[in-house]
C-alpha cells in the first residue's frame, strides 16, 4: 500500500464522526490544562486515562495524543502571559515571550507562538510519515538483545541530557524500575513483592502511580506558591496581527526548529523540552543581534515553539513502531494502549493499519482544529487564568480520585495515590525528577523480558550484547553519553588550572 | 554549616529502598543464572544499582552548603487527608457525600478566608461530579450516603 492510500485510509478513519468528536474533545481539554500553569500534559492525560475505558483503542489514542500536542498550544499562553510555564516544554517561550507581553505586545507572541506551533507540527507530521516505514522496516531486523539495549539507551540519555546531575536521572530510573518488579513475574509466574497483597497481582497500578506523582504532587507545590497568584491582563484580538517586519523574522526560525523537534523529537530520551532548548539556542548563536534575545526577540517564541510541536508528534515515532516510548509522555502513552489489550511494535502498521494512520490524520486535523479554534477562543484561554487556583485544585483532586477508582473498582488504589503523592512531593522538593521514574517503571519490564530472551538465546553469553551491530551501536552511543559529564568536568578543570596560573 | 539537606536524605532513603530490595529478593526469589535467569535476578541488580547511587547522591551532599526548599508540610498533610478521606468515604457515603467531604477538606489549606466559599465550591463540585461520572459515564457507584 502506497504512502498516499495509507493517509486516505487513515484520513477516511479519522473523520468519521465518532472519532473526530474525540479528537476535538483532546485538543480543547489538551489547551485547556496547557493553559493552567501547574497542571502538565503528564497530569492531563492520567486523569483522562480513565474515561478512555469507555472508548475503543483508537478514538482512545487520539484523544490522548490530542491532549498532548494541544497542551504544547496552550502552554505558551501562561509563558508568554504570566512567566508560568503552562507545561515544561514551554519553559523556553517565557525568556523572550514575557519581555514581549511588558512591551505591550503579548498580541504578537501569542500569534507568534500559534502559527509556529502549527508549522513545527505539519513538519513534524512530514518527517514521521517518511521515517514510519523505514523504522517499522528497520525494527523486523531487531532481535531482543537490540531491544534491550535500545531501551537502556534511551533510559541513559533521557537522563544524561541536559542534566546537571545524571546519578539523580539514574537513581530515579532504578527506583521506577524495581517498582515496575512489582507484581507476577511473566517469565516464571513467581510474585515479586507483593507482600501477600492480591491487589498488587497485577503490578502497580499505572494510573495510580502517574495521578500520584503528577497530580497530587503538582497540586500541593502549587497551593500555597505566591507565583501562582498572578492573574493576566486583558488583550484585545487586533493585538494578534504581527507587522510586516515581524513576519519577516519568524519564517526561518520556525523551520529551523521545526527540522531541529522533528530530529530529537524521534531520537528515544531526548524528547521536546530539550528541543526547544536547542531551538532557542540555535536561533541565539545564528542571530546578527544576539543581544535582542531575552528582551523580546520574536525568533525566540517561534523557535522553540515549532521546536516543541514537531518533536511532540515525532515522539511518536518510536511508540508506535518500535513499541518503545522515549519520553515519559509517551511511557503513559505506551502504558495506556497495553491497558487497552494493544501492544505497539513493527507489527502494528500491518496488523492495524487504521490506527496508525488514523492517527497520523488526527494529528493533521487537530492541528488544524487548534489554530482554527485558538486565535478567536485567545480571550477565553486568558479569562482562564484568571480563575484563582483555589477553585480548581478541589476539582482537580476528586477527578483524581473517581479516576483512579474507576480502573479497578478498589479503594485500595485511591489509598495508593496518596502514599505515590507524598512521595512526589518530597521528589519534586528535592528535585527528583517523578518523570524519570514513570520512564523507567514502564520499560523495566519490556527491559527485564527482552535481557532475559537475549541471553536465553545466547546460552548466558553477555557478549552477545556487543556482537550484533545494532545493539553493539546503542552500547557504544550510551558510553558516549556517560563520558561527556566526565570530559565536560575535566576541561572545567583543566581551564580553572590555567586560570590560576 | 547549612548542609543540603534534601540532596541527604533524598539519597539515603534511596539506598536504603535499594539495599532493602535487593536484600529481600536476593532472600525470597530465585536467583537462577546468566542464561537462565530467575525472578530474583533482575531486582537484586537493580536494587544493588539504586543503593549505589543514592550513596552517590547522599555522601558529596554532605559536603556541600545547600539551601533548604520551601516545605509546605500544612498543605502535603491536608491534601493527603483529603484523598485518604474520599477513597474511605466512597463506599459509605457514596458519590454525593464523598465528593462534598473531600472538597471542604481540599480547600482547608487554601489562603483565602471564609467558609462561604468553601461551602458553594464543594457543592458546586459535587454537581459536576455527579453530572460527568454518574449520568455521563454511568459509572456504577453508590450515590447517597447509606442511612442504615
Amino acid at each position: 500500500m502506497s504512502t498516499w492510500d495509507s493517509l486516505l485510509l487513515g484520513l477516511s478513519f479519522a473523520l468519521q464522526p465518532q472519532v473526530l468528536i474525540y479528537c476535538v474533545l483532546g485538543v480543547l481539554l489538551g489547551s485547556f490544562v496547557g493553559v493552567l500553569p501547574g497542571i502538565g500534559a503528564m497530569a492531563a492525560i492520567s486523569l483522562l486515562l480513565p474515561l478512555t475505558f469507555y472508548m475503543s483503542p483508537e478514538a482512545a489514542l487520539i484523544m490522548l495524543a490530542g491532549v498532548y500536542y494541544g497542551a504544547q498550544y496552550g502552554g505558551a499562553v501562561a509563558s508568554i502571559l504570566l512567566r508560568l510555564p503552562g507545561t515544561p516544554q514551554s519553559a523556553v517561550t517565557t525568556l523572550d515571550g514575557y519581555p514581549l507581553t511588558q512591551q505591550g505586545r503579548a498580541g504578537l507572541a501569542l500569534f507568534t507562538a500559534m502559527i509556529s506551533s502549527f508549522t513545527g507540527a505539519m513538519i513534524g507530521i512530514v518527517v514521521l510519515v517518511m521515517l514510519a516505514g523505514w523504522l517499522s522496516a528497520l525494527a523486523t531486523r531487531f532481535g531482543a538483545a537490540d531491544y534491550a539495549m535500545m531501551m537502556i539507551f534511551g533510559l541513559v540519555a533521557a537522563s544524561t541530557i541536559g542534566a546537571t546531575r545524571p546519578v539523580k536521572g539514574f537513581a530515579m530510573i532504578a527506583l521506577g524500575v524495581l517498582l515496575g518488579c512489582i507484581g507476577t513475574d511473566v517469565n516464571s509466574g513467581a510474585q515479586r513483592f507483593t507482600f501477600g497483597q492480591t491487589e498488587l497481582l497485577d503490578g502497580l497500578n499505572l494510573v495510580a502511580l502517574a495521578m500520584g506523582l503528577f497530580g497530587v504532587a503538582e497540586v500541593i507545590a502549587n497551593i500555597r506558591n505566591p507565583e501562582r497568584q498572578k492573574t493576566a491582563a486583558r488583550i484585545s484580538l487586533r493585538s494578534l496581527l504581527p507587522t510586516r517586519d515581524d513576519l519577516r523574522r519568524i519564517p526561518l526560525p520556525i523551520l529551523r526548529g521545526g527540522a531541529l523537534g522533528s530530529f530529537f523529537g524521534a531520537l528515544p530520551g531526548t524528547g521536546s523540552t530539550l528541543s526547544a532548548f536547542l531551538a532557542y539556542a540555535t536561533e541565539r548563536r545564528l542571530s546578527r543581534q544576539p543581544e535582542r534575545f531575552g528582551k523580546g526577540a520574536v525568533e525566540g517564541v517561534a523557535g522553540p515553539e515549532a521546536g516543541n510541536n514537531a518533536a511532540a508528534i515525532t515522539a511518536f515515532t518510536p511508540t508506535l513502531t518500535l513499541g518503545i516510548p522515549g519520553d515519559p509522555i509517551m511511557a503513559l502513552m505506551l502504558g495506556a494502549l497495553i491497558i487497552h489489550g494493544i501492544q505497539p511494535g513493527p507489527m502494528m502498521l500491518e496488523a492495524r493499519p487504521e490506527m496508525f494512520w488514523g492517527l497520523v490524520a488526527s494529528f493533521g486535523i487537530g492541528n488544524l482544529l487548534l489554530i482554527l479554534l485558538n486565535l478567536p477562543l485567545i480571550g477565553i484561554w486568558i479569562a482562564m487564568l484568571r480563575i484563582p487556583f483555589n477553585y480548581l485544585y478541589p476539582a482537580i483532586i476528586v477527578f483524581l480520585c473517581l479516576g483512579v477508582y474507576s480502573v479497578r473498582g478498589l479503594t485500595f488504589d485511591i489509598v495508593l495515590v496518596a502514599g505515590i503523592g507524598l512521595a512526589g512531593y518530597l521528589m519534586t522538593l528535592a528535585k527528583f525528577s517523578p518523570a524519570l521514574l514513570l520512564l523507567g517503571f514502564v520499560l523495566g519490564p519490556l527491559i527485564e523480558t527482552n535481557l532475559r530472551r537475549a541471553l536465553l538465546i545466547a546460552r548466558g553469553d553477555p557478549m552477545v550484547f556487543l556482537e550484533r551491530p545494532i545493539s553493539a551501536g546503542f552500547v557504544f552511543a550510551s558510553v558516549i553519553l556517560l563520558m561527556l559529564p566526565l570530559w565536560r568536568l575535566r576541561r572545567r578543570k583543566a581551564r580553572a588550572y590555567e586560570d590560576s596560573i | 554549616m547549612q548542609r543540603d539537606w534534601p540532596e541527604v536524605w533524598g539519597g539515603l532513603i534511596l539506598a536504603i529502598v535499594g539495599i532493602g530490595a535487593a536484600l529481600y529478593a536476593w532472600q525470597n526469589y530465585d536467583m537462577g543464572t546468566l542464561r537462565q535467569m530467575g525472578p530474583g535476578f533482575f531486582p537484586v541488580a537493580i536494587g544493588a544499582a539504586l543503593c549505589g547511587f543514592g550513596l552517590v547522591i547522599a555522601l558529596p551532599a554532605l559536603l556541600r552548603r545547600g539551601d533548604g526548599a520551601p516545605f509546605d508540610g500544612a498543605s502535603l498533610l491536608l491534601v493527603l487527608t483529603a484523598v485518604l478521606v474520599f477513597g474511605l468515604a466512597l463506599p459509605r457515603l457514596g458519590l454525593v457525600g464523598a465528593s462534598f467531604v473531600t472538597v471542604l477538606i481540599a480547600t482547608l489549606p487554601a489562603e483565602r478566608r471564609g467558609w462561604l466559599w468553601r461551602g458553594v465550591l464543594a457543592l458546586s463540585i459535587t454537581l459536576v461530579t455527579v453530572l460527568v461520572f454518574h449520568l455521563g459515564l454511568r459509572m456504577t457507584l453508590p450515590l447517597w450516603p447509606r442511612l442504615s
